[in-house]
């Protein structure tokens, strides 16, 4: 016990420790987890004596790794390159070249490992992040076990950090969760979504359990229905298409990044806020998902689409069909919109639409909490021209923040009411800016905190309600039809009319 | 005996002069004028100060630090010496482009008193603060009787600066007793600030293995600071002594301590006109030792560990030196600084038994 660390910070205390990535050759590594490390490095928050272990297939040198790397941290790095923090920094960086299924190369980096300890001091812990293309997982994970690296020597730790895809069913996630608990406990596995990371994402509980107006509002009395929408005005640029045509909008994005924002938004409060008291609320939320487990179901209560050429920003784009190396007869959805209803005392009767879409007209996250209208008494005689009830919305990228909608009367001797924003942001309210969502979760992984990482249930639930929606689309032969909308529009018809259905309209962003 | 005003006719950096009576409507009429502005406030900041001249110097402090805090600024500037009681008000707005699209602008209200000020200052500050946003009061300089009961149970946080101080062990007596009446009073001292990056530096130093099986058997701490920086250096001291349990060979006193084990611990202070506020820490046990150390105008504070077994350095930012900087800093962290209560009684004994 280290008695210095008390009270000095308001987190579970990071330790020293040896960072393996596999895939480090990649532009994960390059982009988001080592300029995560270095600004940690620069903020003085990375322990001293932590050291990295890129591991790949590709041949290099250490010097030639480090290279790669500082030519990347100048372009991306939050808090630019300071050569006098990258230089003692680079030099705990190192380059271990192995197939990934070569027994050879984990026993060469497991006596690597020991011998970057006896040099440094270190005291024996590891984590190692899985971020490789998913073919490799299982080799990874058997190969690291057979090595024993995922045994801590005493007094240590061993962990793991699985990057997404955490598998593309049910079936693939819950034989991956077995080959990762056969190597490593669940309290050491780290799943990680990024989205979870961000300062908003971490603000909702905040916001919901620290300010006591809003806890009681928080159900079907107040709530007439709430909006997730992950909009991206990109389409299939860089090669992606390769990847998302073989993935799709539902599992890409909904399973995870947005079933985990729903979840934070709809959980229960948790009894306490260790890892696992947060994530048990969090998955029954998930579990209470109304399931759509027909055709007739699905369609009634999703929408899938591809886009046709338009233009977005002012400019031409293809179609989804007519990107790079996206199949020209594809049936992979580039929009999916979802009604969905959660099954609890809480939520009875509120729907939770949610809805993700590639080239739309702007880059945005945001969760709206839509409230009921006032009685249609006094000021507010219902019917055209009404203002509308009040509407919360947590912006989770880009300028993160909170506002709140409200309406008001319009000065003058008439009274006519008009909406009016409350707006908080978080550039222009603190006076430091939000450190990348990797910063935050590497941080947490290396300190063994696992609040912001999902358990093996909850993927695990969250995939079987998704494999319902893809088995429906893919296997039946009543499939939902693919609906079309334009690039640069907010989608198609049938998604404005799944909510019409309801008396309801998607906010404009 | 010559009177230096604030600002003897015109006063651009100030604004506008205004009555004080007028001083809301004066504001109002502000807004008014440009309506693409946003008007952003988080806390009222009180600036208080004695110095001849503060209001102008304050005035640029706030336009920088309401970059990154929104406030309502209220800038004080009192001289006590002059015995006719007189009162001057002037406004402003600072606005900073956010995003580079919207203008985000904070209010500030300057006051310039003279004569007998104590009840005339307080209902000046009282009445113009925005409601329900907390109160943060920083008193530059020495203290003085203005710091009464009164004030400080309206604050909830004071930041004071102790190095500026003659006597600092009356100093932290008379908050002590002003702040009888408001036990949540957040206090904020430069000098605790500017231990920062050396204790997050020792804790993480602590983290080697070696180092923490050191703990029971650490004989020696050895601080270098500025002269002028003696409080930094008793502060960092009071908080190795609390956190690893170290107990006073002498009462109150800090050339010896002893570790639980009974292990005999020598302090040495010294001091280095020509460096940053603290220079250097080292705490040795036997053969191992760790280190942290700022060079003069470095930016960096190194962090080195050394055991029979391997020897370990790494960098982490320096503490800002600014007065401004470090108010952003206090303001950044917020909290309600538990660490610094706790190890105050000690640091206090330290000051009164070397008074």
């Amino acid at each position: 016990m280290n008695p210095f660390r008390e009270d000095l910070v308001a987190r579970s205390l990071p330790e020293p420790c040896t960072v393996v990535i596999f895939g480090a050759t990649g532009d994960l590594t390059h982009r988001k987890l080592v300029p995560a490390l270095y600004n940690l490095a620069v903020d003085g928050e990375l322990p001293t004596g932590v050291k990295i272990v890129g591991f790949a297939r590709r041949d290099k040198s250490d010097g030639e790794f480090r290279d790669g790397l500082e030519k990347i941290n100048r372009k991306v790095s939050r808090s630019g390159h300071d050569e006098r923090v990258w230089a003692p920094f680079v030099e705990n960086v190192f380059y271990h070249r192995s197939e990934f299924a070569d027994a050879d190369g984990y026993r060469r980096l497991a006596e690597r490992l020991d011998a970057i300890d006896a040099e440094g001091g270190g005291k024996g812990n590891r984590l190692f992040y899985i971020a490789s293309a998913p073919e490799y997982f299982d080799d990874i994970l058997i190969q690291l076990k057979e090595a024993g690296l995922n045994q801590a020597a005493e007094g240590c730790w061993s962990r793991v950090i699985v990057e997404k895809p955490f598998g593309t069913d049910l079936a693939t996630a819950a034989h991956l969760n077995e080959v990762v608990n056969a190597t490593f406990e669940e309290n050491s596995t780290y799943r990680i979504d990024h989205y979870l990371g961000k300062e908003t994402a971490q603000n909702l509980m905040v916001l919901r359990f620290a300010n006591a107006i809003f806890e009681p509002l928080w159900n079907s009395k107040h709530i007439s229905h709430v909006q997730v929408t992950c909009a991206e005005n990109l389409g299939m640029e860089g090669g992606r298409g390769g990847y998302y045509d073989k993935s799709g909008a539902l599992r890409d994005m909904v399973q995870n990044h947005l079933l985990q924002l729903l979840s934070l938004v709809a959980m229960e409060p948790p009894t306490d806020l260790t890892a696992d008291g947060v994530r048990d609320e969090k998955v029954k939320v998930i579990r209470s998902l109304r399931q759509w487990d027909t055709p007739e179901k699905v369609a009634e209560n999703v929408v899938r689409a591809q886009y046709v050429a338009g233009h977005v920003d002012g400019e031409p784009v293809p179609g989804y069909r007519d990107e790079d190396r996206v199949d020209p007869e594809s049936e992979t959805e580039a929009y999916v919109a979802l009604r969905l209803m959660i099954d609890t005392w809480r939520w009875s009767g509120v729907p939770f639409y949610i809805r993700m879409g590639k080239r739309l007209p702007k880059k945005s996250t945001e969760i709206s909490v839509h409230f009921k209208d006032a009685p249609c008494v006094l000021f507010n005689s219902c019917g055209v021209g009404s203002p509308g009830g009040n509407v919360l919305v947590i912006r989770i990228q880009p300028d993160e923040g909170i506002s709140l909608r409200m309406v008001s009367k319009i000065p003058g001797n008439s009274l006519r009411l008009e909406p009016v924003k409350m707006d908080f942001h978080y550039d222009t309210s603190f006076g430091k800016t939000s450190p990348e969502a990797y910063e935050r979760l590497l941080l947490d992984a290396i300190a063994g905190d696992a609040t912001l990482f999902a358990r093996r249930d909850e993927v695990e639930e969250a995939w079987k309600f998704i494999d319902h929606i893809e088995r429906a689309w893919h296997e039946s032969e009543t499939a939902p039809p693919m609906e079309e909308y334009v690039a640069g529009s907010w989608g198609p018809r049938e998604a404005d009319r799944l909510l019409a259905r309801d008396g309801n309209v998607w906010r404009r962003l | 005996m010559t009177v230096e005003t604030p600002c003897p006719e015109t006063c651009p950096e100030l604004g506008i002069e205004v009555q004080v009576s007028e001083i809301d409507k004066e504001l109002r009429k502000l807004w008014e004028q440009d309506e693409a502005r946003t008007n952003a406030s988080l806390i009222n900041l009180v600036v208080y100060s004695e110095k001849p001249g503060s209001l102008v110097e304050n005035s640029a402090i706030i336009r920088n630090l309401t970059v990154d805090h929104a406030c309502r600024a209220i800038l004080v500037e009192i001289n006590p010496e002059v015995p006719d009681p007189t009162l001057r008000a002037w406004i402003t707005a600072h606005c900073h482009l956010s995003n580079g699209r919207k203008s985000v602008c904070c209010e500030q209200i300057a006051f310039h008193l003279t004569g007998r000020v104590t009840g005339r200052f307080r209902n000046t500050v009282f009445s113009h603060l925005n409601s329900d946003l907390p109160l943060v009061f920083w008193w530059q300089g020495e203290l003085s009787g203005i710091l009464t009961e009164r004030l400080v149970s309206v604050m909830d946080r004071l930041i004071v600066d102790s190095s500026n101080w003659a006597d600092p062990a009356a100093s932290f007596r008379l908050i002590e007793e002003a702040a009888q009446a408001n036990s949540d009073l957040i206090l904020q001292d430069h000098e605790w600030t500017r231990t920062w990056q050396f204790r997050l530096g020792v804790a993480g130093l602590f983290d080697n293995p070696a180092m923490q099986e050191a703990l029971p058997v650490i004989d020696a701490v050895e601080i270098c600071h500025h002269p002028k920086n003696r409080n930094a250096a008793l502060m960092l001291l009071a908080w190795l002594a609390v956190q690893a349990g170290w107990k006073d060979r002498t009462p109150g006193g800090y050339a010896e301590f002893e570790t639980g084990a009974g292990s005999v611990i020598r302090v040495t202070l010294a001091e280095d006109d020509r460096g940053p506020a603290l220079v250097s820490l080292t705490v040795r046990a036997g053969d191992r030792a760790i280190r942290v150390r700022q060079r003069p105008g470095g930016d960096h504070v190194e962090r080195w560990v050394e055991t029979e077994l391997c020897h370990l350095s790494s960098l982490s930012p320096a503490d800002p030196t600014s007065d401004e900087a470090l108010v952003g800093l206090q303001l950044n962290r917020g909290g309600q600084t538990s660490l610094f209560r706790k190890i105050l009684p000690r640091f206090r004994r330290m000051l009164e038994a070397n008074a």
